[in-house]
C-alpha cells in the first residue's frame, strides 16, 4: 500500500539546514496498523506529514496504493489527499462554525458527492463511531473524547485508502484515549490500513507493528502482539 | 457560481461569523453612504444655483435704451434713447422666427388705497406676454389680457404681499383699488418664485398707463424671450443681431455701447453652468477619494478574514480541497457581503435623501438627489475593488501548505 525509499528531508533554519529524516525505507501493506514512534525531534511528524501530502520530500520516492506521489502542484495533492488519505489530527481541526454532521460531510463535498448522499454517509459514519445522536452539535459542545470521534468519523467517511494519526490521543486523559484506539482498532478490523504517530507506548502497543525513529532514521521495526483497547475500557 | 452548495457554505460561514460580516459590510455601506450625500450634496448645490436663475425665462433678453456716449449721423452725443411701441412691432416684424415672446415695460411707483390701508409699490405696465418672460404665477384670477391692453382697461394683477397688506383678510378679486387715486380693479393675483420684493409688484396693461401718461407711445423696456431651441451660439448671434439693428433704428454709433443695452440671459446663465460644473466635479474628486478609502478599507478586513480563517483553509485543503474552491469560496462570500451591503448603503442613503431632501428648499440648496446610474456604478467599482484587494490575500491563503495552516495555533 505505501513504499518509502531513501527519504530525505530538510528544514532551513534561518542560515543553517536541519535534516530531519535520512534516509527512510519503509513499506506498509494493506489492513496493517501502524504505530510511528519516537521522541520529539525524531522526524515522526515529519515522515506522516510527507505521507500525508502536506508536506514535499527533499529525496527519495513514495509510492500509494501503486501511485507514484511526485510532482505534485497543490491541486494534484488535493485531489490524492482526497481520494487517498484520511487524517486525524491531535487537536482534532474540526471546522467550530459546523456542527459533527456536517463536520464529517465535508470531505464527501470535496469529493463532489450529492448533497443527500453526503448527509447520509455522514449519518452512517457518525452511527459508528457512537455519535449519532450528537450531529446537530456544534464542536464546542462536545468533549475532547467526542471531537475525536467525529474527525475520525470524518477521516473515514471519505474511504480513503490509507488513515493517518497524527498524535489522536495527545489531547486526551488514558479512558478516552482508549475509546479513541478501541474506534482505531476497530476500523482496521475492518480491513483499514492506518498509521498512527504517538511516543506513548502503551498507545503503540495497541498496534500491530511498531517503527520506532531516532534522529531522522529508523532504528527498530518491529510486529507486536496486539493489546485490544477494549480490555482497558 | 450557482451551485447550492457553496451558497450553503457562504451563508454558514456569514451566519456564524456575525461581527466579521458587518466589519466588512459597514465599511462599504458606509463608503457607499458617504458617496451617495456628497453627491446628493453637490447636486442640492447646482439645483440650488439653477432655480435662483430659473426665476425668469432662462431664454429671456432685456432691451435698456441708454444715453448716446458718441456723436453719430448727425446727432450730438448724450442723446436720450427712448423706445417707443414701433419698436415693439418692429422687433416683432424683423425677427418673427427668432423671438417667442415679447413685451413692453414701463416702471412706475405708485401710491395705492383700499379703503383704509395705503402702501406704495412699484407697478410694471406691460403686456400680456410678460407672463412667460418673467415666470410670474397667477394663484388666483387671471393675467393681463389683450383686451385689457385694447382697451386700456383699468386693470391690475396685485403682488402676493400687496393683497396680504391692503386687502388683509378680504379676497380682492373683482375689487377696486386707487392707484395714484385713480380706480382700478384687481383682475388677479400673482406670486414669483424669486423673492418677496417682487411679490411687492403691481402689473398693469401698457397701454393703460400710456394714456394716464399723457398719451405718449414712450416705453421704457423691451423684454422678449428668443426661440426656446437656440442653443448658446445662437442665442448670442441673435442679440448681436438685435441690437445692429436696433442702433440703426436708433441712429446710434455701431461702437456706442451705452446707446442701448442688450442684456441676454443665455450668457449669465453660462457662467453660473461653468461654476457648477466645477462644483461637480470637485465632488468627483472627493468621491473618487473616498471610493480609494473604501477599497483600501475593505482590502484591509479582507487581509484580516483570510488570516482569521488560516486554520480553516488548511483543514479544507488536508480535506482535498483544490486551491481553486478555496479562492472561490473566499472571494464568493466578500462580493456577496460587499454587493450586499454597498446595497444596503445605497438605500438608507437614498432613504433619507427621499425624506429630507424636499425639506431643504433653502435659495442655495435645492432637491439634493444623485443619479442612480452614479452610485450603481460607484457600488460595482467598491464591490469588484474589494473582491481585487481581497483576491491577493486569497491566493496566498489558498497557496499556503496545509501543513503550515494546520500549525497556525488559533
Amino acid at each position: 500500500m505505501i513504499k518509502i525509499e531513501n527519504l530525505h528531508k530538510s528544514y532551513k533554519m534561518g542560515s543553517n539546514s536541519l535534516h530531519v529524516l535520512k534516509g527512510i525505507n519503509f513499506s506498509v501493506e494493506e489492513g496493517e496498523l501502524v504505530a510511528i514512534m519516537g521522541s520529539s525531534g525524531s522526524g515522526k511528524s515529519t515522515l506522516l506529514n510527507i505521507l500525508g501530502m502536506l508536506d514535499g520530500l527533499d529525496e527519495g520516492s513514495y509510492t500509494l496504493d501503486g501511485v507514484p506521489i511526485k510532482d505534485l502542484n497543490e491541486t494534484k495533492a488535493a485531489n490524492y489527499r482526497n481520494k487517498f488519505l484520511g487524517f486525524v489530527f491531535q487537536s482534532f481541526n474540526l471546522i467550530n462554525y459546523k456542527n459533527a454532521m456536517e463536520n464529517v460531510a465535508l470531505p464527501l463535498y470535496y469529493q463532489k458527492v450529492g448533497r443527500k448522499e453526503r448527509q447520509e454517509k455522514a449519518l452512517k459514519y457518525l452511527e459508528q463511531v457512537g455519535l449519532k445522536e450528537w450531529a446537530t452539535h456544534l464542536p464546542s459542545e462536545l468533549s475532547g473524547g467526542q471531537k475525536q470521534r467525529v474527525a475520525i468519523a470524518r477521516a473515514m467517511a471519505a474511504e480513503p485508502k490509507v488513515l493517518l494519526a497524527d498524535e489522536p490521543t495527545g489531547a486526551l486523559d488514558s479512558t478516552t484515549s482508549y475509546e479513541v484506539m478501541d474506534l482505531i482498532q476497530k476500523i482496521n478490523d475492518l480491513g483499514n490500513t492506518i498509521l498512527v504517530v504517538t511516543h506513548e507506548p502503551d498507545i503503540a502497543n495497541m498496534c500491530k507493528r511498531i517503527v520506532h525513529l531516532k534522529d531522522g532514521v529508523i532504528v527498530e521495526d518491529k510486529k507486536v502482539k496486539q493489546v485490544r483497547a477494549s480490555e482497558y475500557v | 457560481m450557482f451551485d447550492r452548495d457553496i451558497w450553503q457554505e457562504i451563508f454558514h460561514s456569514i451566519k456564524n461569523n456575525k461581527l466579521r460580516t458587518f466589519l466588512t459590510g459597514f465599511s462599504v455601506g458606509w463608503g457607499i453612504f458617504i458617496l451617495v450625500m456628497l453627491l446628493a450634496s453637490v447636486n442640492g448645490m447646482q439645483n440650488g444655483f439653477h432655480s435662483q436663475f430659473n426665476d425668469d425665462a432662462t431664454n429671456s433678453i432685456f432691451i435698456r435704451p441708454g444715453t448716446t456716449s458718441k456723436a453719430y449721423a448727425g446727432f450730438e452725443k448724450d442723446r436720450r434713447i427712448q423706445l417707443k411701441n414701433d419698436d415693439v412691432e418692429y422687433i416683432k416684424k424683423s425677427f418673427p422666427k427668432d423671438y417667442e415672446h415679447i413685451s413692453a415695460r414701463m416702471f412706475k411707483g405708485t401710491s395705492a388705497r383700499y379703503k383704509s390701508e395705503t402702501g406704495s409699490y412699484s407697478l410694471q405696465a406691460v403686456h400680456p406676454d410678460h407672463q412667460i418672460i418673467e415666470k410670474t404665477i397667477v394663484t388666483k384670477g387671471r393675467y393681463i389680457n389683450t383686451n385689457d391692453l385694447v382697451s386700456s382697461s383699468k386693470v391690475a394683477v396685485i403682488g402676493r404681499k400687496v393683497a396680504e397688506d391692503l386687502f388683509k383678510d378680504e379676497d380682492p378679486v373683482g375689487k377696486f383699488v386707487e392707484f395714484n387715486d385713480l380706480p382700478f380693479r384687481v383682475v388677479g393675483i400673482f406670486t414669483d418664485e424669486g423673492d418677496d420684493n417682487a411679490e411687492r409688484g403691481i402689473y398693469a396693461p401698457v397701454s393703460t398707463y400710456q394714456k394716464i401718461y399723457g398719451n405718449t407711445d414712450n416705453i421704457d423696456q423691451i423684454a422678449l424671450t428668443y426661440n426656446a431651441n437656440y442653443d448658446l451660439t445662437k442665442a448670442l448671434e441673435f442679440s448681436t443681431r438685435l441690437e445692429n439693428i436696433l442702433k440703426r433704428r436708433h441712429k446710434i454709433a455701431p461702437e456706442d455701447q451705452s446707446g442701448i443695452r442688450i442684456w441676454n440671459y443665455a450668457q449669465a446663465f453660462e457662467d453660473i453652468s461653468s461654476f457648477t460644473g466645477v462644483l461637480s466635479w470637485i465632488g468627483i474628486v472627493v468621491g473618487i477619494l473616498i471610493l480609494i478609502a473604501g477599497i483600501v478599507g475593505i482590502g484591509n478586513i479582507m487581509v484580516f478574514i483570510i488570516k482569521e480563517r488560516t486554520k480553516e483553509i488548511g483543514i479544507r485543503k488536508a480535506l482535498g480541497a483544490v486551491p481553486g474552491q478555496i479562492i472561490k469560496l473566499v472571494l464568493l462570500e466578500s462580493v456577496f457581503i460587499t454587493a450586499l451591503s454597498g446595497f444596503i448603503g445605497l438605500l438608507f442613503a437614498t432613504g433619507i435623501l427621499a425624506l429630507v431632501g424636499p425639506t431643504m428648499q433653502s435659495p442655495a440648496f435645492t432637491n439634493p438627489s444623485v443619479s442612480f446610474s452614479t452610485v450603481l456604478t460607484a457600488t460595482i467599482i467598491l464591490v469588484v475593488a474589494g473582491v481585487l484587494a481581497g483576491l491577493i490575500p486569497a491566493m496566498k491563503a489558498a497557496n499556503i501548505k496545509p501543513i503550515v495552516a494546520l500549525r497556525d495555533d488559533k
